[in-house]
């Protein structure tokens, strides 16, 4: 249901400003509405102004902005290290915590520059080394090394190997040699050797052609290549430890101030959304003023605090809800018990207006019973009640898997009784095996009585939805359009009734005075509406026929399990019966839950509550304090 | 020969609405899913929006069981 709201002004002097946001803040209860502030001013001529800050609050805000700032930085480069909480209170030690900050911030970004090019250079070297540690085996291969200029090269694919082979070859006329093979990690590189007398030509060629040469220090270059990888398996394992030191540096530093610093950050972000939530206060030469929502049930409470608080300084009074306020009152939704999972369905809806309904405790009312209606098969009931049993034990309560599974619990009761009501057990199965009869009626052969009480169903559900609207229009001191409304239930009433009249004619009803009763009032629908009345009244019987639905729909379930039980009978073999029955019962289960839900919901949404619902409620959003 | 055509009345009754029900629903499904991609807020909205057109079919399937159990 909808929570009843409140609008609230708190009156008090400047200088308790920040202090009563605070307690707001913590309280979690109040909403702001600086808009409603403006009327005021408008409506008194007053000499209301927009909150400004002196000049120690705009230093002192500008101060907390650079240390947010400056420890945000410092968070994102310190590593997690725990879940350590510091007790500390960051007020007293502020400003130590300000030069602190800005030492560790500098030791932070060296320790993390430091890091970065080490871990670069570390990548740099271990790819030369696997490179190098690749092509080592090569060089057993060659005559005699050491007379030999020496190059390593990538190669993309075999067909480049064979084009640079070609090129290589005619560059120096055949006095080259090379050969290919391919890294630990996938990469394919070629060992050439060539005379040193044609060496810088077969340079110039690669570099022509844009194949990379495996650039090494220039140290390690002049090295002979076992020599090389070596020193390269040296220099990797070196800077490898050099990375671990500053790793371990930055953990000390984390493991040391992460958790102080963490604890200031959410202080500072605190203040300094107070600061931002002095743009909802206004003020006079010496006093503040906000106004604001919240819930009408807290008012009495947080009136209490502020007393006790402020001793007095601060007061709290409730302002009566206008009716130009109605479309502006913030709008919190809270269902007990039974209700409270059927919220996901209303989920689905955007928010209801404050003076409308909430349409949770009518979804959790009518859809299980137009679910049931609709399957009505004790043996799906039974199926879905242990599903619904097994999600509601499983998951936590309030989860929406929990949520889901209490749904379709109540679904499913309704679905076992209407089968009873049907006599369905899996179709026509309970019947064949057990003898049952339906208590009420067979909707598999009956299916002009199904329609009839589905259209009956139909005409209460909407009858009930017009029934609202004139309510929440009396509600909104409307009277003109709730009558409109009642003349609309009157003439379908009347209309459905001259309908069954002639179609069942009884001694106690007669036709001619129920239509006279709705020419009487067809003139007054033209009047009030125009000539939206009667297409009003033509939609209103169009919604009402779409409850023929549940007939339709509830019929194809029941001929489909019917099918799935001769066909299961057909087979001649027990087993491979039993398996072909049970899968096309799977798939009219499946079935089974998915349209019922689907069109229960589309009755609720488009038919139902099109008669009284007014959506597009504005969230209530209050102030907050940041969960830690 | 009566009963063939009442029952292919009954047919073209259901069919024809059906037919016209899945062209309007996959266009208006296709775009529902585009737009749940940006929004997905407007669920409920558009579960009604492809739901709507289903209508026609429910008033031919009344309309062939008229057929079918009057005639």
């Amino acid at each position: 249901m909808i929570i009843r709201m409140a609008k609230v002004e708190i009156v008090g002097p400047k200088k308790d400003l920040l202090e009563t946001l605070d307690v707001l803040h913590n309280r979690g209860i109040f909403q702001p509405d600086p808009q409603l502030l403006e009327k005021v001013e408008l409506a008194a001529g007053d000499h209301l102004d927009a909150l400004v800050l002196d000049d120690a609050e705009l230093r002192e805000r500008s101060f907390f902005q650079d240390l947010h700032e400056r420890i945000t930085r410092l968070l994102d480069l310190l590593p997690k290290a725990g879940n350590d909480r510091s007790p500390l209170q960051p007020l007293p030690v502020m400003d130590v915590l300000d030069e602190l900050s800005r030492r560790h911030l500098d030791e932070a970004e060296d320790a993390n520059n430091s890091l970065k090019d080490c871990r670069q250079s570390a990548d740099a070297l271990n790819r030369d080394l696997s490179f190098w540690q690749a092509l080592e085996p090569l060089l057993a291969e060659l005559p005699d090394p050491t007379n030999l200029e020496l190059f390593g090269v990538t190669i993309r694919d075999s067909h480049q190997l064979h084009d640079l082979e070609k090129l290589l070859s005619e560059k120096t006329l055949g006095r080259c040699y090379v050969s290919s093979t391919t890294t630990t990690d996938g990469a394919q590189v070629a060992l050439i050797a060539t005379n040193r007398s044609v060496a810088e030509q077969l340079r110039q060629a690669l570099s022509d052609v844009r194949v990379p040469e495996l650039s090494l220090p220039e140290d390690l270059a002049a090295l002979p290549v076992p020599e090389r990888v070596t020193a390269l398996r040296e220099r990797l394992e070196s800077r490898q430890a050099q990375c671990r030191d500053l790793e371990a540096q930055l953990q000390k530093l984390s493991r040391r101030w992460r958790p102080i610093y963490e604890r200031a950050e959410r202080w500072v972000e605190e203040r300094l959304s107070l600061y931002r939530a002095t743009a909802a206060a206004y003020t006079t030469r010496l006093c503040f003023i906000i106004q604001g929502w919240m819930a009408e049930a807290e008012v009495d409470p947080l009136r209490g605090d502020l007393e006790r608080i402020f001793a007095g300084r601060v007061a709290l009074e409730q302002h009566r809800i206008l009716e130009e306020d109605l479309d502006q009152v913030p709008v919190m939704l809270r269902n007990p018990g039974y209700f409270a999972p059927f919220e996901i369905l209303s989920r689905l809806l955007p928010l209801p207006k404050y003076a409308s309904y909430d349409p949770t405790p009518l979804l959790a009312l009518f859809f299980p019973v137009l679910f049931g209606m609709i399957l009505g098969d004790a043996g799906y009931g039974t199926i879905l009640l242990l599903i619904a049993l097994l999600l509601a034990k499983r998951f936590p309560a309030g989860s929406t898997a929990s949520d889901l599974g209490k749904v379709l619990g109540v679904a499913a009761l309704y679905t076992l009784l209407f089968g009873l009501l049907y006599g369905e057990f899996f179709g026509d199965l309970g019947e064949a095996w057990f003898g049952m009869h339906p208590i009420w009626f067979d909707r598999g052969k009956a299916v002009l009585p199904m329609a009839v009480f589905a259209l009956t169903v139909g005409l209460f559900h909407i009858l009930l939805g017009i029934t609202l609207g004139a309510l929440a229009e009396l509600r909104r001191h409307r009277p003109r359009k709730a009558l409109v409304k009642l003349a609309m239930l009157a003439t379908v009433l009347l209309l459905v009734l001259a309908l069954a009249s002639w179609l069942y004619p009884q001694t106690w009803l007669s036709t001619g005075p129920l239509l006279i009763g709705v020419g009487i009032l067809m003139p007054v629908l033209i009047a009030a509406e125009g000539l939206l009345g009667p297409l009003e009244l033509l939609k209103t019987l169009g919604n009402i026929i779409s409850y023929v639905r549940i007939m339709a729909i509830g019929l194809s379930s029941v001929l489909l399990a019917v099918v799935a039980n001769r066909l299961g009978g057909m087979v001649g073999d027990i087993l491979v019966g039993i398996l072909v029955a049970g899968i096309l019962h799977a798939f009219n289960l499946l079935l089974g839950v998915f349209a019922p839900t689907v069109h229960s919901l589309r009755l609720h949404y488009v038919e139902f509550f099109s008669k009284f619902l007014d959506l597009g409620g504005r969230r209530f959003e209050p102030w907050h304090k940041r969960p830690s | 020969m009566e009963k063939v055509w009442i029952a292919f009345a009954a047919a073209l009754a259901v069919g024809l609405p059906a037919i016209a029900t899945a062209w309007a629903q996959s266009r208006i499904g296709a775009a529902g899913a585009g737009t749940l991609a940006e929004k997905p807020e407007l669920t409920g909205v558009i579960i009604i929006l492809v739901a709507i057109p289903e209508t026609m079919v429910i008033l031919g399937f009344v309309v062939a069981a008229m057929i079918l159990l009057m005639l």
